[in-house]
């Protein structure tokens, strides 16, 4: 078997007293887009710079291709590091070809310099940049600029490419754009990409394989459909796409993977996706907003309720219905596609789903260290 | 300010119209021509989403109405009394910013006093305190603004603003700076709190899907200037111009002659470089005869192509990217090749997960599924390659 492209084993890093990343282990196969994804302060970008050696480990592993590079210098790591705030790392004075060249011309690597050219014609043409060229980064776009600095990384052909929310500062339709730049880039370059955002909507879109983090430690990693569908625990559910929740306790195990649950709604039946909850005992469950139906629909489903319709808000491709259910008022989300109907604000409207679309969770997180509330305002 | 001229393209100003903006041009003093002879209305207790590219005048707009910016000519007319001259603090008018501008050194109840302070007006301290509830604040009202996340940060000043029941809300990007995350619940808050309070809206942001989100009424804004104004439904299904049919959601679009009249004048027949086409004409302002033989763009949106070959229009495109999404189904980006070999990219969403086997996939479409767009934007001298197609 081939070495994973990038191992980490038993991570730690502090700053002071906080422990940002916490015993880590993740491992990324060759050609992979690896997607970090978790909320402000979860370490993501502590272990990106881990990985890079902007910053030192306290204790544990990391290694490239099999070699272990945990004590070496972060300019012979050979990865490619893309940052969020390009402004600041660009050379306002030069322009784009001499920004692109300044690491190949000034780096280790003695490139003749045909192979610096081969190396920038083949970078510009592939970002589409190549009009810039002889511009400085003053006269360019926002995504221009962005599109330069991934240029920079991609000619040292360092095979494994970090990258730091490198969209978040981007305006919404050039972030949609530039989405698909990176799947193109990591599908025509074949190069191992980890990238880190906070978004969970570009991370769906982009991973091949997404890793959770919460607080320091890893939650989970699978593929985007694992992680949505078979969330590992219940802030992994919150905090991967949309979700309704509702505080549940268990009255009675139907099967392995079924069980009554009181909430605040009614009683309903529900997954347990075979974890052992106790019952009586307070637990989050939680459905998907697209896996509701609303009306008609709603009959025959395994869970009945009737809810107050708040409001709708139909955005093109769907519908969103905000309902009043139990004790979240105006919370509870269901999407349709289309432009749907639901009725006025103020109606008794049925909503209904199966046992197999709602799941309750025993376990909250990893550390144990999250509660319902966390959870709930999440 | 001279009153102008009647104008019938000017915006009626009908009865429940709280806010009538009549003409309104902004030259700044270095000559830039930031709005220019804009109109609009705004319907009392509707939620008005602004949006445009950058510098496309949608802040000099607020900013004018707000009056922190002196219009260089045109009328601003809230509930019956034209407001152009009156200062801010006397236009019954608040304004929420991305940054909150919180007062650090006063509690959050301090705070919200002195929204009312500032207004000179007064306030039972029960109806204070239902609005701190309303807003999900009321457990903070002793705490210093340091001590609160951003969402709630953006409550306080949200509560600071609308504590004085003003006849309209600005909101200039208030999410800009959340997470993505945050944002969206934060939108979801917005709509509630815009339900409960009946006060009326008007909000910018560059964000489209944001606006689609939030918004009764949508106005795009381009080079100073309004290119639609309309409900979401209106600006998302009939774009008036091809600026909007890309700007507000995605687009497929098209252009090429129309060659024939079809169905009673229902449908017509686009050559394109790709193909021939038929699209419906019921977007089309001019009678159909009119268009026969002209160049003409269409749009359709990802979700309206579904994979088919057995549609009234179908396209072969080779696949470049499949995305499958968990929640969302799958999204295909391909791209056709015309006969000069010059390509065009394809995108096709569908609700349902899409399993793509091979190279290529053939996309379809129906007459009724396309718009045909007569205007390019409003702004003259626009092509539709460079300026709309182009990043």
């Amino acid at each position: 078997m081939t070495a994973a492209a990038i191992a980490v084993e038993s991570l730690s890093k502090s700053f002071g007293d906080e422990r940002v990343l916490r015993d880590v282990d993740l491992s990324v196969g060759d050609g992979e887009f690896c997607v970090v994804v978790g909320p402000s302060g979860c370490g993501k970008s502590t272990l990106l710079d881990c990985i890079s050696g902007v910053q030192s480990l306290d204790a544990g592993r990391v290694t490239l291709r099999g070699e272990d590079v945990s004590r070496t210098p972060v300019e012979h790591r050979n990865v490619g590091y893309v940052f969020q705030d390009f402004e600041e790392t660009l050379f306002p004075h030069r322009t784009t070809e001499e920004n692109v060249a300044f690491g190949l011309r000034h780096g280790e690597a003695d490139l003749s310099a045909e192979e610096i050219d081969r190396r920038i014609d083949e970078a510009l043409s592939l970002l589409a940049i190549s009009e810039t060229r002889h511009s400085p980064p003053g006269a360019l776009s926002g995504g221009q600029q962005q599109r330069v600095e991934l240029a920079r990384q991609l000619v040292r052909e360092c095979e494994v490419m970090l990258l730091d929310d490198p969209l978040s500062d981007l305006d919404y339709k050039l972030a949609k754009r530039m989405e698909l730049e990176m799947r193109r880039l990591h599908r025509e370059r074949g190069d191992t990409f980890l990238y880190v955002t906070h978004n969970q909507d570009q991370a769906l879109k982009l991973a091949d394989r997404l890793v959770v983090m919460n607080r320091g430690v890893v939650e989970q990693v699978g593929t985007p459909t694992e992680v949505y569908n078979r969330p590992a625990n219940a802030f992994v559910a919150r905090f991967v796409g949309d979700s309704n929740p509702l505080v549940g306790r268990v009255r009675e195990h139907v099967d392995a993977e079924t069980a009554h649950v009181e909430t605040e709604a009614g009683e309903l039946l529900a997954a347990t996706g075979d974890e052992p909850i106790p019952t009586g005992v307070d637990s989050l469950l939680i459905t998907r907003p697209e896996r509701v139906s609303v009306g008609e629909a709603a009959e025959g489903r395994d869970n009945q309720f009737s809810a107050t319709l708040e409001g709708s808000t139909y955005s093109g491709e769907v519908t969103e219905f905000a309902f009043s259910l139990g004790e979240r008022p105006d919370d509870f989300l269901v999407v349709e596609p289309g432009k749907a109907d639901a009725g006025a604000p103020g109606d008794e409207v049925p909503i209904g789903w199966d046992a197999t679309d709602c799941r309750i969770f025993g376990s909250l997180s990893t550390t144990g260290e999250v509660d319902l509330e966390d959870l709930l305002s999440l | 300010m001279s009153s102008q001229p009647h104008d019938p393209t000017a915006a009626e100003s009908g009865d429940d119209a709280v806010l009538s903006v009549e003409h309104l041009t902004k030259v700044y003093g270095d000559g830039t021509l930031a709005v220019d002879d804009i109109s609009f209305t705004v319907e009392r207790g509707d939620f008005c989403v602004v949006i445009g590219p950058s510098g496309c005048g949608k802040s000099t707009t607020l900013h004018s109405i707000v009056g922190k910016i002196a219009p260089t000519s045109g009328r601003i007319v809230l509930d019956g009394t034209d407001i152009t001259d009156l200062p801010t603090y006397r236009r019954d008018i608040s304004l929420v910013f991305q940054d909150f501008q919180l007062f650090p050194h006063m509690s959050v109840e301090e705070n919200v006093y002195y929204g009312l302070e500032a207004a000179d007006i007064e306030r039972a301290a029960a109806d204070v305190d239902d609005l701190l509830s309303l807003l999900g604040i009321a457990e903070y009202s002793e705490s210093s603004p340091r001590a609160l996340s951003a969402g709630q940060k953006q409550r306080v000043a949200l509560a600071r603003s609308l504590v004085i029941e003003p006849k309209l809300l600005l909101l200039d990007e208030p999410l800009g700076d959340m997470d993505y995350k945050l944002q969206k619940r934060m939108e979801r808050e917005l709509l509630r709190i815009h339900r409960e309070t009946d006060t009326t809206f008007v909000y910018v942001t560059h964000d489209q899907t944001q606006a689609m989100r939030l918004a009764d009424q949508i106005i795009v804004m381009n080079g100073g200037r309004i290119e639609q104004s309309d409900s979401v439904e209106a600006v998302y299904n009939r774009p008036s111009t091809a600026f909007v049919s890309t700007f507000v959601g995605d687009s497929n679009v098209f252009s090429g002659a129309v060659t024939a009249v079809l169905e009673g004048g229902d449908v017509v027949r686009v050559a394109t470089p790709w193909g021939a086409f038929d699209i419906g004409t019921e977007n089309l302002r001019a009678p159909p005869v009119d268009v026969r033989g002209t160049v003409i763009p269409f749009a359709v949106r990802p979700h309206r192509l579904s994979v088919s070959d057995t549609a009234t229009n179908t396209l072969s495109c080779a696949v470049d990217d499949v995305i499958h999404r968990p929640d969302a189904g799958t999204q295909i980006v391909g791209h056709a090749t015309d006969y000069r070999g010059v390509d065009k990219e394809v995108q096709l969403t569908s609700w349902e997960q899409i399993d793509v086997e091979g190279d290529t996939v053939i996309v379809g479409w129906e007459p009724e599924d396309a718009v045909l767009l007569e205007e390019l934007s409003v702004l003259p001298g626009i092509d539709l390659e460079r300026d709309i197609l182009g990043e």
